[in-house]
């Protein structure tokens, strides 16, 4: 029966009004989680505050076991789920740009809307240069376009690539994100922080 | 440290399932006798032979053809770097990965294109994609593209265009030879049919 688009039980239009909803959801519970202030984010490169990885975690593995367990109740079909293709190359790249202006400006492109919304300055300029980088890529694209295209890998999974079920492989990454979260709680007592 | 102990307790056991449950190899992308009904009434299975000729000549690596005739007719005659699937063992779970896949673009064909037809209807009511239908068939292979018989004068450009192209590919596919006697008389009669021009298909795949 699902996904609900490509088999067309909802319109494009409905799709976009739902996404609009589940966006301002996300942002709502983004800013009421503290998630606008740059100082949280940062925590979890220091290891004073490492929420934003437990939420995010959770809510990664909260989403791979709900499509699990739809597929298994033939509630959604995980063939018709886009997956990103992957360009190696590019991935790696744009991972470290993103993880160093991630630690530089405290934010992430999802967060530093939310800290604009309720009038964060820093925020606002973290925004300024996020289209500066766009446009500047953008306008430059042809010196790039090699490096962005290569490596093309197809649409992997690693569950595919380790010869392993996804069920299996969704069981390990929930053990790993466990380790993670007792690592991330002994961080945060390692290294506390009064005030921040 | 308690929301993490409860979080692990909740997270586990249901990891543990859905690591337990065997894969989900339930088909519920199978399409409603709607939805193949007017999948063959557009006729979008058919890809025409003529840009099977050109992705055979280019030597299209994703390009793959299937004989659903009998081995018999097969080994008597089959197009080049064809596979031979028997209608009647289509669903052999052997068959399974060649039938069911998103890398090839598989081609059924027959004689005419009853069998290839049936064999795309099942597999499409399987929900398996990327599977079509050599238009025509063998005998429209053998009759106008190793053998394309001469446009009238009158023509209009693109059927001499056509004419071109036919002729060059049968060349290259070693056509001509093998029904060389045949491929003069219908010339002489030049009473063929005109051709309509089709719009390349591209194979579809994903949503």
């Amino acid at each position: 029966m699902g996904p609900l688009a490509p088999y067309e039980i909802i319109s494009e239009n409905t799709n976009f009004l739902l996404a609009f909803f589940i966006g301002i959801a996300f942002g709502w519970v983004l800013e009421s989680s503290g998630f606008s202030s740059s100082r949280k984010l940062a925590g979890v490169f220091y290891g004073y505050d490492t929420v934003v990885l437990k939420v995010f975690f959770t809510g990664a593995i909260t989403a791979m076991l709900g499509l699990l367990f739809m597929s298994l109740f033939g509630w959604v079909d995980l063939d018709l789920i886009y997956v990103n293709p992957t360009y190696l190359t590019s991935a790696i790249v744009g991972g470290v740009i993103m993880g160093a202006g991630f630690i530089m400006g405290g934010f992430c492109p999802g967060t530093s809307f939310c800290g604009a919304a309720i009038g964060k300055i820093d925020a606002m300029v973290f925004i300024g240069g996020l289209f500066i980088g766009v446009y500047g890529f953008t306008f430059t694209y042809p010196w790039w376009e090699k490096m962005y295209m290569a490596k093309f890998l197809g649409f992997p999974k690693v569950s595919d690539k380790l010869g392993m079920s996804d069920g299996f492989f969704g069981l390990l990454l929930i053990l790993v994100a466990i380790g993670m979260f007792i690592v991330a709680e002994w961080a945060e007592k390692k290294f506390p922080r009064e005030e921040y | 440290m308690k929301q993490l102990k409860l979080l692990a307790l909740f997270v586990i056991p249901l990891g543990i399932i859905i690591a337990a449950v065997p894969a989900d190899k339930v088909k519920h992308f199978k399409l409603t006798a709607d939805e193949l009904l007017q999948e063959a009434g557009a006729g979008v299975q058919f890809i025409s032979p003529d840009v099977v000729a050109d992705m055979l000549v280019q030597k299209d690596p994703s390009l793959r053809l299937i004989d659903v005739r009998t081995p018999e007719e097969f080994e008597a005659y089959s197009m080049p770097g064809a596979i031979n699937i028997p209608l009647s063992n289509l669903l052999a779970d052997e068959y399974t990965d060649i039938l069911h896949q998103e890398a090839y673009m598989n081609v059924f064909y027959s004689n005419g294109s009853v069998y290839a037809n049936q064999a795309w209807m099942i597999t499409r009511q399987l929900g398996y994609e990327n599977n079509f239908v050599l238009e025509g068939g063998l005998n429209y292979w053998f009759g106008n593209i190793l053998s394309p018989a001469e446009p009238s004068q009158t023509s209009p450009d693109e059927e001499f265009a056509k004419y071109d192209f036919r002729k060059s590919a049968a060349a290259a596919l070693g056509g001509g030879g093998v029904v060389s006697t045949e491929a003069t008389a219908p010339a002489v009669k030049a009473v063929k049919p005109p051709v309509t021009a089709k719009a390349k298909k591209k194979p579809s795949g994903g949503c």
